[in-house]
């Protein structure tokens, strides 16, 4: 198998950016529905989500699913506002309630009042989470700034590696990722209810951390064929190194996807998510480094090169700032 | 040759040492794994206090901490988390709803005369109280819930004894609003003695408190919600106008720790600043288990499946890249228990993803021989620039994912954090295993006859 990656590459950037357009437009959607690209969950939002599950171990507790209809009877005689109950389980044995922020005796109020009317609830299977609004903000800030030292400091690392259009490349293709991970969970929150939690901005971070790998390695054929052959064509050379990667590109995307795909297959409910986001993620970067920041690479030297090729590259740093 | 079987005795030593660690050192599970209580407090600036700061901290955290003793949990965790809020772990707590309630309120400090003629019975309940405190110390370490639950009851009776001993003060109570400051200072014979300073108001209360006491023997108790933190005796010479000019010293056999940590439990009682609970994440026990479980089985499911594809498409260099895989897997756990690093679910996420980064290493050595294989040299030399060529590639993509890490690590918060550490000891980790491990043990390979055939390390090579 061989790649003319250089040759297709419109192709290649339509396929990217049709998926990233698709991605934005859901998260548009999302804007309007919760004010927020992604369906946020409780850690941004704030309020408290409350887990119970039926203590099956006592005799005639759990022959019937837990009526979702008397959960939300019984949220509302609290005076609580039923958003957003749902069963849990394949025996509909668990129910997540989900509310603004409930003080200490409002949460003991309301489940006492579930356990007498719907109970018994084992304790020992019982999940609260309460999050008070500043703590999300503080989580997504402190996400959102960890996501740019990393940026920074990729960028850096690289340049001096590299060159600073390798790098200014390989964030380009670290923003791809990143958007079609995020577009797809978008997707995923206005279809399938899907919301993003701390864990997610975790996972892409860890795209960030990981799918540079795969263009930091393509990236050094590139310098380490260019330093064999300086005269060489960048296009052939890209192209060369491109499918020279090739097969590792596969087999690692494979081998950290392999676990990956157990913890969504089998994994508990927190991580399935995280595990999907990471697999759509690394798959994005295999991607990107194979068909978005070598292409561009290529396409940008080509233009800035003289004819004569070679590797007289003048100033990268005023070569970023008019890009 | 003679470096190689060095190398070979080094990793065994190291995989002996490893297992030792595993075996010896506990695993410290999260919260999330073992069921359990984590709760966020944010102290809030009050009218009088506006800016929190270290000090004021330091006195909220030893005020919970006091609390947190109160519930009778095993091995709880209190620490302070940037500069206004105190986290608290309460691990496997059976009642959140309590422990919320009890770590919430502000902190309540009070100064009671001593009933008349209970002298006899006062000093009978600290003794017994102080015999409660030492077992539960004892307890904590063994983790027995129910013997923990069984004296923290006898210590709470043991309080409310002590407590029925003293008066509520009346008419005006003397409480922890009227204290400015208390803290620890040398006494000229060379031991500690710790100040009190009252404002204007306060310091007319005490004097009035301490004439009463002084010289009756009856004792000052200094309650913190409603425990006896400590009860001097006022002497004989304040009897003419108790106590003057707002401040006292508070003398008996201190050392510089325990002035200091009672001036600390003072000035908490004395902050009249609000605690709220902002974050709450309670998860049961059995729910956690049932996490652990999946996660490893999962987890264990994955690496299987890694270690056949492995095999499956590099014969003999796959499989040893799976025994320095098993060895990544020993060295990363038992350096997790020698770190003392708490697994946490993402830190297992994060563990478990290592894995594939440290396959990734191998891979690209593995390719890299192939070619030089494919390109005609030699096995040994194959074997050697592979190692070689990929090294830049394997230096380069390790930093960028440590340089994420650091950031992670840097700016995450608790969960997080478990993650990026996690990660990136994996990372340093692998770079290990993959670069000396896979090396020698590949390099031992070929140094014998029968495994050296160019065939079992790239099928369909073409004859030269």
């Amino acid at each position: 198998m061989k790649l003319h990656v250089i040759q297709q590459r419109r192709f290649w950037w339509m396929i990217s950016l049709a998926v990233i357009l698709s991605g934005l437009i859901a998260m548009a959607i999302s804007w309007q529905q919760f004010g927020a690209p992604l369906r946020p969950s409780l850690d941004f939002v704030g309020g408290t989500r409350l887990q119970l599950e039926r203590d099956c171990t006592q005799p005639n507790t759990c022959q019937q699913p837990i009526d979702l209809a008397k959960v939300r009877q019984v949220v509302a005689a609290q005076g609580l506002s039923a958003g957003n109950v749902q069963l849990l389980g394949a025996e509909r044995q668990g129910v997540s309630i989900r509310t603004t922020t409930l003080t200490v005796d409002q949460r003991t109020a309301l489940q006492s009042a579930l356990d007498a009317e719907l109970g018994p609830f084992d304790p020992l299977r019982t999940q609260i989470d309460t999050v008070g609004p500043v703590i999300g903000r503080q989580l997504l800030v402190s996400g959102l700034m960890a996501l740019i030292v990393a940026f920074a400091g990729i960028i850096a690392y690289l340049t001096l590696r590299f060159q600073f259009d390798y790098a200014f490349f390989a964030i380009v293709a670290l923003f791809h990722d990143v958007l079609v991970t995020a577009g797809v969970f978008a997707i995923l929150g206005l279809t399938a209810g899907v919301e993003v939690d701390s864990l997610f901005i975790v996972a892409l971070l860890t795209i960030v951390g990981f799918s540079v790998n795969d263009t930091v390695v393509i990236y050094d054929r590139v310098r380490e064929t260019i330093k064999q052959n300086p005269t060489g064509k960048i296009d052939a050379i890209v192209d060369a190194s491109v499918n020279q990667t090739l097969a590792r590109s596969i087999n690692t995307t494979l081998t950290t996807t392999l676990p990956l795909l157990a913890i969504l297959l089998f994994g508990g409910a927190t991580l399935k998510f995280f595990a999907l986001a990471l697999i759509i993620g690394f798959i994005a970067g295999a991607y990107s480094s194979i068909f978005i920041a070598s292409t561009l690479l290529a396409w940008w030297r080509e233009r800035s090169e003289a004819p004569e090729g070679g590797q007289s590259v003048s100033t990268p740093q005023s070569e970023g700032e008019s890009s | 040759m003679q470096k190689q079987r060095l190398m070979l005795i080094f990793v065994t030593l190291l995989t002996i040492a490893a297992l030792l660690v595993i075996v010896r050192f506990p695993t410290r599970l999260g919260l999330d794994l073992q069921g359990g209580a984590q709760l966020l407090i944010q102290v809030k600036p009050s009218e009088e206090i506006t800016q929190v700061g270290e000090r004021e901290l330091a006195a909220v955290k030893a005020v919970l901490e006091n609390r947190v003793n109160g519930l009778g949990v095993s091995e709880p965790i209190v620490q302070t988390v940037g500069t206004d809020q105190i986290s608290v772990q309460l691990p496997g707590v059976s009642d959140p709803q309590q422990a919320e309630r009890v770590l919430g309120g502000t902190a309540q400090l009070e100064f009671r005369k001593q009933r008349l003629g209970t002298d006899a019975q006062l000093q009978a309940e600290l003794a017994v109280r102080q015999g409660l405190l030492a077992q539960q110390e004892q307890l904590r370490t063994s983790g027995d819930e129910a013997a923990i639950a069984a004296n923290q009851a006898a210590l709470e009776r043991s309080n409310a004894a002590i407590q029925a001993l003293f008066e509520p003060a009346q008419p005006t109570p003397l409480t922890g609003k009227y204290l400015r400051d208390a803290g620890p200072q040398p006494t000229q014979a060379g031991g500690w003695e710790v100040v009190l300073r009252f404002d204007a108001k306060g310091g007319e209360i005490f004097a009035d408190l301490t004439k009463e006491l002084a010289g009756t023997g009856r004792t000052l108790g200094v309650f913190l919600d409603n425990v006896l933190l400590t009860a001097p005796v006022v002497g004989p010479e304040f009897a003419e106008t108790g106590i003057t000019g707002g401040s006292a010293v508070i003398t008996g056999n201190f050392d510089a720790q325990r002035a200091n940590e009672l001036g600390i439990q003072l000035r908490g009682g004395a902050l009249p600043l609000p605690v709220e609970v902002v974050e709450n994440r309670t998860v049961g026990a059995t729910l956690g288990r049932d996490s652990v479980q999946s996660s490893i089985y999962a987890g264990v499911g994955g690496l299987i499946l890694v270690l056949i594809f492995m095999v499956a498409y590099y014969r003999l260099p796959g499989a040893i890249a799976d025994l320095a895989l098993v060895l990544y897997a020993l060295f990363t756990f038992a350096a997790f228990k020698l770190l003392g690093v708490t697994l946490t679910l993402p830190g297992i996420a994060g563990f478990i993803l290592s894995i594939g980064m440290a396959v990734d290493a191998n891979v690209l050595i593995f390719e890299r021989t192939r070619e030089e294989l494919r390109a005609g040299k030699t096995l040994y030399r194959s074997v050697e620039s592979g190692f070689y060529r990929a090294f830049s590639s394997i230096l380069d993509s390790n930093v960028t994912t440590l340089i994420a890490c650091a950031a992670l690590f840097w700016l995450g918060s608790g969960l997080v954090r478990g993650f990026a550490l996690t990660l990136a000891l994996g990372v340093g980790v692998s770079m290990f295993t993959a670069l000396t491990c896979s090396r020698t043990f590949l390099l031992t390979a070929i140094s014998l006859p029968e495994l050296r055939k160019p065939e079992l390390f790239c099928p369909n090579l073409p004859k030269s």
